[in-house]
């Protein structure tokens, strides 16, 4: 293990310390009672291409769980940054906005997108096994579907 | 609306206003994503204009060359960058569910690009998709495109380009000076190239080829009359000040832009100093024209 409660797993980091959501590739990072913060796994990033920009609603809007919280542009294509959330937008990280590659090179600290009134929803993936394995098996469906390389 | 099951919808707008343009596709695509049948559709600009990307910075745009010039300036909701459009191009949209195509990005650009250059290759033109997911004919640009998810239908937009005007296309944009208007102008005859074939052909030839791709039959169609509604009400957000403004954090410094991409690996880099020899970088580096 690298980083305090990070692990390499099929050429990827996987930090442990919080939970996912396995269709959007979204994690999520529990700050404080009523407090999380949001991102995007590496897994996601590399299957998304160079990200060209990212745009997120305004401070203060009420997010609903499976509907767009930003928009992410990569290769020409602008697609929706989906919430795993719902709660209000309390932090929109300004600096992963200027500068996208923030969040291919630091995923889990910098390059963060937004912070949410909310705490963690159910059916969230979560726990370092429980993680691990559904992470390792998405690399290796993404590989053998020639999403990413091997 | 219920999907007619295996059928493309073609709808040929012609002529349209700037605004229109953009709308008319853009309602389109909120109707596919409401259970209309999957679209091929077409459009010609009335009028000159210039359109940003869903991130584009206005800074990029001359806002009082396109004032004096009486160009609008819009904004649509698919990415890619600021483009000068005008009647001498064709421009052509497929719109399908988002459940119907890859989730991954790429794969969903590269499948839905490739009809088009099938269509391409049909009416004459030896046109390949490259590493970056440009259509070109060799290392020229022959057709600008952008991709998107409008609520829960994907977009993929082209083009037809007849006659460029890579003058105009250079001077509606911000730059830091006349040499580097200068550089971008050169550069983009170097890498953006038209391709005058017969209109009417290349639209058949793509309705046939994203047909085929996706096992669909063609079905000359209209728009319906929520799709209609949501025209309107589409007109009056892209002509608004708020939308024009784009998302949140607002790219771009409020200075021109010291790097102009061209194409996908050409950029047009700004001299330090005016009157300085000015940079063109390729995908291979540095380089010359």
């Amino acid at each position: 293990m690298g980083q305090l409660g990070r692990v390499s797993v099929a050429g990827f980091e996987l930090a442990l310390d919080r939970s996912y959501h396995p269709g959007t590739h979204m994690w999520v990072l529990a700050l404080a009672p009523g407090r999380v913060r949001v991102g995007m796994d590496p897994l996601g990033i590399e299957t998304s291409g160079t990200l060209a920009q990212l745009s997120f609603v305004p401070v203060g809007t009420e997010l609903t769980a499976g509907l767009p919280f930003g928009q992410l542009e990569a290769a020409k294509f602008v697609g929706p940054l989906v919430s795993p959330v719902p709660g209000p937008v309390l932090a929109v990280n300004e600096a992963v906005g200027r500068d996208p590659g923030l969040a291919e090179r630091d995923p889990y600290g910098a390059g963060w997108m937004i912070e949410a009134g909310a705490d963690l929803p159910p059916g969230l993936l979560s726990g370092p096994a429980e993680i691990s394995e559904w992470f390792a098996a998405k690399v290796a469906d993404y590989r053998a579907n020639g999403v990413i390389a091997e | 609306m219920a999907a007619e099951a295996g059928a493309l919808r073609v709808v040929d707008f012609g002529p349209s206003s700037p605004v229109r343009s953009q709308t008319l596709w853009h309602a389109v695509a909120y109707g596919v994503s409401a259970g209309a049948p999957a679209t091929v559709s077409f459009t010609r600009p009335a009028a000159p204009y210039v359109c940003l990307g869903y991130h584009g910075a206005l800074d990029e745009v001359d806002l009082d060359y396109c004032r004096a010039e009486g160009l609008p300036v819009l904004r649509r909701m698919v990415g890619g960058g600021t483009v000068y459009l005008d009647e001498d191009q064709l421009f052509f949209q497929i719109s399908l569910p988002a459940q119907a195509v890859p989730a991954v990005r790429w794969q969903a650009l590269r499948s839905l690009l490739g009809p088009a250059v099938t269509a391409f290759r049909a009416v004459g033109v030896p046109a390949g998709l490259d590493d970056d997911l440009e259509i070109c004919v060799g290392d020229r640009k022959i057709c600008g495109h952008g991709a998107g998810q409008i609520d829960n239908a994907v977009v993929v937009c082209g083009n037809l380009i007849e006659r460029f005007d890579h003058e105009r296309a250079a001077r509606v944009l911000a730059l830091a000076g006349p040499a580097h208007r200068e550089q971008t102008l050169q550069l983009m005859r170097r890498f953006v190239a038209a391709t005058p074939v017969d209109a009417a052909g290349f639209q058949a030839a793509l309705v046939h080829a994203y047909a085929e791709a996706l096992g669909l039959r063609p079905v000359p169609g209209a728009l319906s009359p929520d799709e209609a509604r949501t025209v309107v009400e589409l007109d009056a957000r892209f002509t608004s000040e708020a939308w024009l403004a784009g998302p949140q954090p607002a790219a771009g410094s409020g200075r021109p832009p010291r790097r102009v991409k061209v194409r996908a690996g050409v950029w047009s880099v700004a001299p330090e100093h005016e009157g300085a020899q000015v940079a063109a970088f390729t995908s291979a580096g540095p380089g010359g024209l």
